[in-house]
């Protein structure tokens, strides 16, 4: 048998902070505590309030807004650079860490809504593409 | 609690050893510290080593080089902070009266990983997402200047500052001076923060001897008196922390404040943790040296040059001595050991007598920081 991994050749890092649905879009998944309501991004198993592990998972909005953003030179090996990280508050409540893509970062601007989706991000040291999600600045007239 | 005080300091020049083991690197700047403390092998209580990526048993590595053995060395851990924390435990043991006589080392060799960003740890998620320790203070840098006004102008006068302290002091790794255009044409690392605006990577070591105050007349000479000490973890915020305010700093600072009595304006010279230039300026406010919004005017009056009213890193900082991670928290001390005896020649901060030390650490996901340690001390 051929190890699934090898199949892939593509290894997903987001793990369980992340579902794909069938047309191919993605969402963002954090866990909210039964008993005392805290949210978590990404998830966990216990909570960091109250140390309930009656933990629920729940999804994510496509959209945040961008809190901060930095385009980086200068990364491990395995990063493709330059690339813009960047900080994304949710609705709900959660600061995302994340790439931002496909955008002249030239019109980023602080607090402008940006939309999830899902890129390859880089290759790790076997040369698997690593994938993850991100986000891209959501299209004018969509707000 | 028991009077501590600071009996002898020593360091080695930071910089790049690469052939040198951490053992070869540390053992001299603990030489110079039993020397300058006049204390024999045989009075050391205890042994305290901060590194960060030394590896295991890197006390013991380095003080058998000197003999120093079969006495409790305790090895200490804590990313940036690691010295600064080994420092603190060790006051603890002597006021506590444990011990009499303590020596504390921090000690690093980054050369061993080849140059480039910090090693992080990859179990962290956003760290396995690409967060780097430039881009997390460029984001902090970023905000700030859009919601106080800061400009990149701001940013290169901390590096230049640095390094018009730094070329007077012989162990800093960068003594060269810079113009605020040259750091600006330096190459980018993380938009806004250029090269000039990180601190170099490196290795280095740094001792000092710590003594209770009621065993001072065994050895001699004036002690530079502990006169606060103050650690903190950070708190972790999974919501929307406000990254232009490092709160385990101004928390740490307000704690520290009230409990030694000192106040922003009873300090002389601090030596804080300027990793990048943009920290140093957020320090500023933390510190209580100036109200919020006002780090951009404090760096551009000068105020924080040796001669100004508050100065700030006179030995060059993180940014010009280098930045051996473990090794700092203790170079901070010696360095405030030096002013406070007067012996820093063309960067002493004249009349010195209370100054400060602050060293925080870490980038993990949702933190300000993972740890800040900050100390007083006094002549
Ligand atoms: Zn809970």
């Amino acid at each position: 048998m051929i190890p699934t991994e090898d199949l892939k050749k593509v290894l997903s890092i987001a793990d369980e902070a992340m579902i794909e649905n069938p047309d191919g879009t993605i969402r963002l998944v954090a866990t909210e505590c039964r008993d005392c309501g805290q949210r978590v991004f990404p998830p966990t198993e216990v909570c960091p309030e109250c140390m309930s592990e009656s933990i629920k998972f729940f999804e994510l909005s496509e959209k945040g807004t961008l809190y901060s953003w930095s385009v980086v030179h200068a990364a491990p090996k395995n990063w493709i650079t330059p690339y813009i990280a960047g900080y994304v508050d949710m609705p709900e409540g959660v600061r995302v860490f994340a790439h931002i893509v496909n955008v002249d970062p030239e019109i980023l601007s602080f607090d402008m809504p940006v939309s999830v989706c899902k890129v390859t991000m880089g290759l790790d040291p076997d040369g698997k593409s690593i994938e993850s999600y991100s986000f891209v600045p959501s299209m004018t007239g969509e707000n | 609690m028991r009077e501590v005080g600071i009996i002898g300091a020593g360091m080695v020049p930071f910089g790049k050893y690469p052939q040198r083991t951490l053992a070869e690197i540390a053992w001299p700047a603990v030489k110079a510290a039993l020397e300058d403390a006049n204390v024999p092998k045989r009075d050391i209580g205890a042994a305290y080593c901060g590194t960060a990526l030394g590896g295991m048993m890197s006390g013991q590595r380095i003080l058998k080089t000197l003999g120093i053995t079969g006495l409790p060395i305790v090895n200490i851990e804590n990313a940036c902070s690691s010295s600064s924390t080994a420092f603190r435990e060790a006051w603890i043991s002597v006021a506590a009266g444990i011990y009499d006589v303590v020596l504390v080392i921090g000690v690093e060799k980054l050369t061993k990983f080849g140059g480039g960003t910090l090693p992080l740890e990859k179990e962290d998620f956003e760290v396995a997402h690409g967060l780097v320790m430039p881009a997390l203070y460029a984001m902090r840098a970023q905000r700030y200047m859009h919601e106080y006004g800061l400009t990149e102008n701001h940013l290169a006068k901390v590096s230049v500052k640095a390094r018009a302290h730094g070329q007077y002091n012989p162990d800093a790794q960068m003594r060269e001076t810079t113009t605020v255009e040259a750091v600006k044409s330096s190459r980018l690392v993380a938009d806004p923060l250029r090269l000039f605006h990180c601190c170099p990577s490196g290795d280095g070591a740094a001792a000092v001897v710590i003594c209770a105050a009621d065993k001072l007349a065994h050895y001699g000479g004036v002690p530079i008196r502990v006169i606060g000490s103050e650690i903190n973890s950070g708190k972790y915020m999974t919501g929307f922390r406000d990254m232009t305010s490092p709160e385990i700093t101004l928390r740490g600072a307000a704690q520290l404040y009230e409990e030694s009595g000192i106040g922003p304006s009873d300090i002389d010279l601090a030596e804080v943790h300027d990793a990048f230039s943009i920290a140093e300026l957020l320090y500023y406010e933390a510190l209580g040296f100036c109200n919020k919004g006002e780090a951009g005017r404090m760096i551009d009056q000068e105020e924080t040059f040796v001669g100004g009213k508050i100065p700030v890193n006179p030995s060059g900082g993180l940014l010009s001595k280098g930045h051996p991670i473990g090794a700092t928290g203790v170079a901070q001390i010696v360095e405030v050991v030096r002013q406070l005896r007067g012996h820093c020649g063309s960067r002493q901060v004249e009349g010195a007598k209370v100054g400060m030390t602050h060293c925080t650490g870490g980038g993990i996901s949702g933190f300000d920081h993972g740890v800040c340690s900050i100390h007083l001390f006094a002549r």
